[in-house]
């Protein structure tokens, strides 16, 4: 692949003021990368990884473990999948290019992860950005709480048959100066293809594997 | 020029200081990750061979990628180097403070003024800030800003990473007086 491909970016759309108002978002950080060669050689099938990491108030900061998560999740969540996958789908080059995803929240000090989970874990994050992407699998993800600048190692896996090995991969993602510790850090991210140089095999390649066949090496 | 990867980060703030910033503003960066040309050679007194084969490519990859990547016009800009453990800070150096480098950039920004940079060495995920400033009046206040990347799995110490940033517009929230009101 000609290195100005990997490096082509679809138009972004700006994010209109009344929505960054409505969810409290403070900033949108993407980050792409692109294996042009690995060990010295270029993959076979070049593949291109995206993380998207928005910052926004944590809607349930200061509030007692006996919140009611639900209606925040409601009418945050469905504006970050959408927001998100577009995002993606812009720097990656459509939703047919799009191989595996996967998902992430840093949450800030002062918030609980459950918090971050009730933004990335339920139907009205998880199902739509399956959707957008046209994906089916379970979209598999990390979360921590911490500080401004750590950064999230997000997985990502097939989106439509999570168990292709080939597919196995992680997108580092991190702001700067978020979260706040009022404030969640939400990440999607995507990849075009495998790893550069997959070797490892797969379920269908495994031999079977059990105590009692690697004896040797376990005694 | 053996390059490994090419990551691009674009920030979009909408929101500074409690309040919206409406358009957002928005900084892009594009980086090689690129093999140091000078690695295991010892202490190479003349650096211009590898300036001549190599920092008109960087810049030629560079350039058109970061204002793509912006998607809109260049109001501001800088650039890096970022030299793995087994280089020199000289080696970075050789291929950012280069007409042969910088020229892409001036021309694709429709640039006038000297680049502000960072050159720095560290391992593998080191943070580095680009300074940015105006294109055409490095004495503009309100376009003095930062950007902070970094690249998860490199400079390896045999490595460099060379990075340009573009700004299309100034800070979020700019609200100094001007260098003239204080001369």
């Amino acid at each position: 692949m000609p290195l100005a491909l990997l490096l082509s970016c679809g138009m972004q759309e700006p994010i209109a003021a009344s929505i960054a108002a409505d969810i409290g978002l403070r900033k949108l950080v993407l980050y792409r990368e692109a294996v042009v060669s690995e060990g010295g050689s270029r993959p076979p099938v070049p593949a291109r990884q995206a993380s998207v990491a928005v910052v926004i108030r944590n809607p349930w900061f200061g509030t007692a473990p006996s919140t009611d998560l639900a209606a925040e999740s409601r009418r945050v969540a469905p504006v970050l999948a959408r927001l998100m996958t577009d995002r993606l789908q812009d720097a990656l080059g459509g939703v047919d290019a799009i191989e595996a995803f996967g998902k992430g929240a840093i949450v800030g000090t002062g918030g609980e992860i459950e918090h971050g989970g009730a933004l990335i874990h339920t139907p009205y994050f998880g199902n739509l950005v399956r959707e957008f992407l046209d994906g089916e699998s379970i979209i598999c993800f990390a979360d921590a709480r911490a500080v401004a600048g750590e950064p999230l190692v997000v997985p990502l896996w097939h989106k439509t048959a999570a168990a292709t090995r080939s597919h196995y991969q992680t997108v580092s993602a991190r702001v700067p100066d978020g979260p706040r510790p009022d404030e969640i850090v939400v990440v999607a991210a995507a990849s075009t293809g495998p790893r550069p140089h997959p070797r490892i095999g797969d379920r269908l390649t495994d031999p079977i594997v059990t105590s009692s066949n690697v004896e040797v090496v376990l005694s | 020029m053996n390059v490994r990867k090419i990551v691009t980060v674009v920030e979009e703030i909408l929101e500074e200081g409690g309040r919206p910033v409406s358009p957002s503003a928005r900084v892009a960066v594009v980086a090689a990750v690129i093999d140091n040309p000078w690695v295991g050679q010892g202490f190479v007194e003349d650096l211009a061979p590898g300036i001549e084969a190599h920092a008109s490519d960087i810049g030629a990859l560079l350039a058109p990628a970061v204002v793509d990547a912006l998607g809109d016009k260049v109001e501001a800009y800088g650039k890096a180097a970022i030299v793995g453990l087994d280089g020199e800070i000289e080696h970075g150096s050789a291929l950012i403070h280069t007409l042969k480098f910088g020229d892409h950039f001036r021309n694709a920004a429709h640039a006038t003024t000297l680049l502000p940079a960072v050159e720095k060495r560290g391992p593998a995920g080191v943070t580095f800030d680009i300074p940015l400033k105006h294109i055409t009046d490095a004495t503009i206040r309100s376009h003095h800003q930062t950007v902070e990347v970094r690249v998860a799995d490199a400079p390896h110490p045999g490595e460099i990473v060379i990075a340009l940033a573009a700004a299309a517009q100034g800070r979020p929230q700019q609200r100094l007086a001007s260098l003239s009101t204080e001369q």
